[in-house]
């Protein structure tokens, strides 16, 4: 017996291991209480985060992203695009197709959109964008060194594209009520509606970086709004 | 070309209203209203005409609320009436075109003045545009002030926040001020209208600041004085130390610096002190031996050394017994001439200048010179005297010496007397005992202690005791003096008794000669030294 005690420990230890890398991917997933601390180090019972602070770290990440999105849009133009092509109307004429589900524009008609409905609109635009910004990335390494800067950017942003994911997963969680999983990343770059004459990359990433900006700020404005009805209600359904 | 109509620009304020202005370029014709028409698509559907061509004013066209989407592309067009010819068209988003409205309510509040009174802190704030909807957080705005001194020309930006309020630092009192607010989307490049310019002026305050340089003036100008003081003082330092504190007189040398003392530089103190004629050099003089032989013929006290040295040293005696004696045939005194060196021309004249003074020489050895009476003054001795004389330096004497036989030359004299400057006087030994036998001859009356003047030898001969002893027979009354180295009873004269080195004194007689006792045998009892008696023998021997 003493002589397979070594074998008997190894193998406890790799089912173990097993056991510890079949669950991890499902971690979060299940819903595993967090280890919190408090101020003193002491370990507690997590405290949630309260709705407000939520929604206000929410709309930090928003506003964020669209900043950064709209200096990288824009310095994208200054160093790729032709003068000639940047014209109001070669920026619109690269129109970027939403989803299948439309939304509405103007103020009024999003005013009387339900929060559900806002909160499910932000999750998508969210979702749907990961994947292209990814894509974006790879595209912009075979420009040279001067495209560092968007580049940087780009990676910024998918990155904390990632993390407003989950605090709109939560959000939902906690305002609708709802349990979310981890959704499905479905996206198409049919949705980028070029140009047929104009084939070159450039201007393919172009409409990639226009239309992200514009999704961009309708999260942004969405979450305020979503804000606005959390804190006063009565005053914001007024036009 | 003429200028075609065209789009010059479309602005939505708020975000929620657009409307789009043109100009009729060239075509004049074409200004008046109605002439133009202009058309929009939205979201890429049917091209509609302009809703609204009068609320935004002339050739303006005005989308209110319900036409405006955001996000959503829309193009419009400048046609003709005919609506066939299309002259501009023009694509965007209305999130692209936002420029808002300008802020409002600018207004200050002093913040603080510096002690100095010169300078004033102050904070602005202001409200957003009404018109923008920032409370629902449909737009979001910053804003930027700016200001300026109203002389200047130039504005000086702050920085562009989202806050509507910001401090102003470092203006100046008495100076008046302008301010003003603009402001633009986030994400926008587009700046709104400036606000209304806001106008701040505090005065100036007299009295601190009229105080607050006077004050300073008078710390540093007391400053200035101190240093200015202190450098006095230092620099003058050693005046103002004789000054207030006069210094101790202490005992000094008139012309001798005290330092010279100290080092020991005698030389130079000689020199100093030569001055003055009480001093005497030789005192400081190292060779102390030199003393007593340096012979000084200028010096009058000196003489004594001049006779002394050559009677020491027995050359001139000599010389001057070979001149006196030359008669004798004792053949005892051996004479030689001394071999003098051109010394004999050289000294003559020397001694043709002193020859006064060489006849002075030596009081004591007159008696010697003229018991051989030679009255006539030898023309060679006094020169050869003075010769002698005259050589009295220690390498002169030296020479002659040397030039002398040494075999006749008398290692001792007989010292006769000391003179008062401290020299000593000596009498040759040859002298005397050439003297006694002269005296046994010529004058056997002339007592002399002979004994106790012929200490030079602590031996004499045979023939010398024979000789003195056979003057008492010729004397008579005389005592008998016998000095021999034998132990002589007068009967028995053949007997040789053992000689004996030392004889003792039985008695002194009344011409005051030593008796000797023969018979002690000293040799047996205590030696005595030659020459010596102790005072216990004397007083025995004395009556």
């Amino acid at each position: 017996m003493s002589e397979a005690y070594p074998g008997l420990v190894l193998l406890l230890v790799l089912q173990v291991c097993a056991w510890v890398l079949l669950l991890w991917r499902f971690w979060g997933v299940l819903g595993y209480p967090l280890d919190c601390k408090d101020e003193q180090g002491n370990v507690i019972s997590c405290i949630s985060i309260s709705l407000e602070k939520l929604l206000d770290r929410v709309i930090q990440h928003a506003e964020l992203i669209y900043h950064v999105s709209e200096e990288s849009c824009t310095l994208f133009e200054e160093m790729f695009v032709p003068v000639s092509m940047r014209t109001q109307q070669n920026r619109a004429s690269n129109t970027c197709i939403t989803k299948a589900f439309p939304i509405p524009g103007s103020k009024s008609e999003i005013q009387k959109i339900s929060d559900k409905w806002l909160l499910h609109s932000v999750l998508m635009l969210v979702q749907s964008w990961i994947e292209p910004l990814v894509y974006l990335q790879k595209t912009l390494d075979r420009y040279d060194d001067a495209a560092d800067t968007i580049l940087n950017k780009t990676k910024w942003v998918t990155n904390k594209l990632s993390s407003l994911e989950q605090g709109i997963v939560e959000l939902i969680r906690k305002m609708l009520d709802e349990g979310l999983l981890a959704v499905e990343h479905q996206q198409t770059l049919t949705r980028f509606n070029v140009q047929p004459e104009v084939v070159e990359s450039i201007l393919r990433d172009y409409a990639v970086l226009t239309c992200f900006k514009k999704d961009a700020h309708k999260m942004e404005v969405f979450l305020k709004l979503l804000k606005c009805r959390h804190t006063d209600k009565m005053s914001c359904y007024i036009s | 070309p003429p200028k075609r109509p065209y789009f010059v620009d479309c602005r939505s304020p708020e975000q929620e209203t657009f409307s789009c202005w043109w100009s009729a370029g060239d075509y004049q014709n074409l200004t008046g209203p109605g002439a133009l028409s202009v058309f929009f698509q939205k979201n890429r559907d049917v091209w509609r005409e302009c809703p609204d061509y009068s609320t935004a004013g002339e050739n303006h066209c005005y989308f209110n609320s319900t036409y405006t989407s955001i996000w959503i592309p829309y193009c419009v067009q400048l046609r003709s009436q005919i609506q066939d010819i299309v002259y501009h068209q023009m694509c965007f988003t209305v999130d692209e075109i936002v420029v808002p409205d300008p802020p409002v309510g600018l207004n200050w509040t002093l913040l603080n003045i510096s002690q100095t009174g010169q300078h004033f802190d102050i904070l602005i704030q202001w409200e957003p545009p009404p018109s923008a909807d920032v409370k629902k957080g449909w737009i979001s705005l910053v804003y930027e002030p700016q200001y300026r001194a109203i002389n200047m020309s130039d504005w000086k930006p702050l920085e562009v926040e989202r806050a509507r309020y910001q401090s102003v630092y470092g203006l100046k009192t008495g100076m008046e001020y302008e301010i003003r607010v603009r402001c633009k989307q986030t994400a926008s490049e587009k700046f709104s209208e400036f606000s209304d310019h806001l106008y701040v002026y505090i005065p100036k305050v007299p009295t601190k600041e009229t105080l607050f340089p006077f004050t300073m003036i008078l710390i540093f100008g007391a400053v200035g004085v101190i240093i200015v003081l202190m450098l006095i003082i230092f620099s003058q330092q050693q005046r103002l130390m004789v000054y207030f504190l006069p210094p101790v007189p202490v005992p000094k040398i008139m012309g001798i610096d005290p330092e010279l003392l100290k080092k020991g530089k005698l030389d130079e103190l000689n020199s100093i002190l030569s001055g003055h004629h009480t001093f005497k050099p030789e005192l400081y003089n190292d060779d102390l031996w030199v003393e007593f032989i340096e012979l000084d013929i200028d010096d009058q006290d000196g003489r004594s050394n001049h006779s002394d040295t050559h009677k020491l040293l027995g050359s001139e005696n000599l010389n001057g017994n070979c001149l006196n004696i030359k008669d004798d045939d004792s053949g005892r005194a051996s004479c030689y001439e001394p071999e003098l060196p051109d010394s004999d021309t050289l000294d003559r004249s020397q001694a043709e200048a002193r020859e006064e003074k060489a006849s002075l020489l030596d009081s004591e050895g007159k008696a010697a010179h003229s018991s051989t009476a030679d009255p006539s003054p030898p023309g060679r001795s006094h020169p050869g005297a003075t010769a002698e004389g005259a050589s009295r330096s220690h390498p002169q004497i030296q020479s002659q010496l040397s030039s002398q036989s040494w075999v006749n030359l008398d290692f001792y004299a007989q010292v006769s007397n000391i003179t008062p400057a401290g020299g000593v006087l000596l009498s040759p030994g040859q002298q005397s005992k050439i003297e006694k036998t002269a005296e046994a001859h010529s004058s056997p009356k002339t007592q002399k202690c002979q004994l106790a003047m012929t200490t030079d030898s602590a031996y004499t001969s045979e023939m010398d005791a024979k000789n003195i002893s056979a003057t008492p027979s010729l004397n008579g009354n005389e005592p008998k003096v016998t000095v021999s180295p034998y132990t002589v009873s007068e009967a028995p004269a053949s007997s040789v008794p053992p000689v004996s080195d030392y004889t003792t004194v039985q008695a002194v007689d009344s011409q005051q000669s030593l008796l000797l006792n023969p018979s002690t045998l000293p040799t047996k009892g205590t030696p005595m030294p030659a020459g010596y008696l102790t005072p216990e023998q004397l007083n025995s021997i004395m009556p």
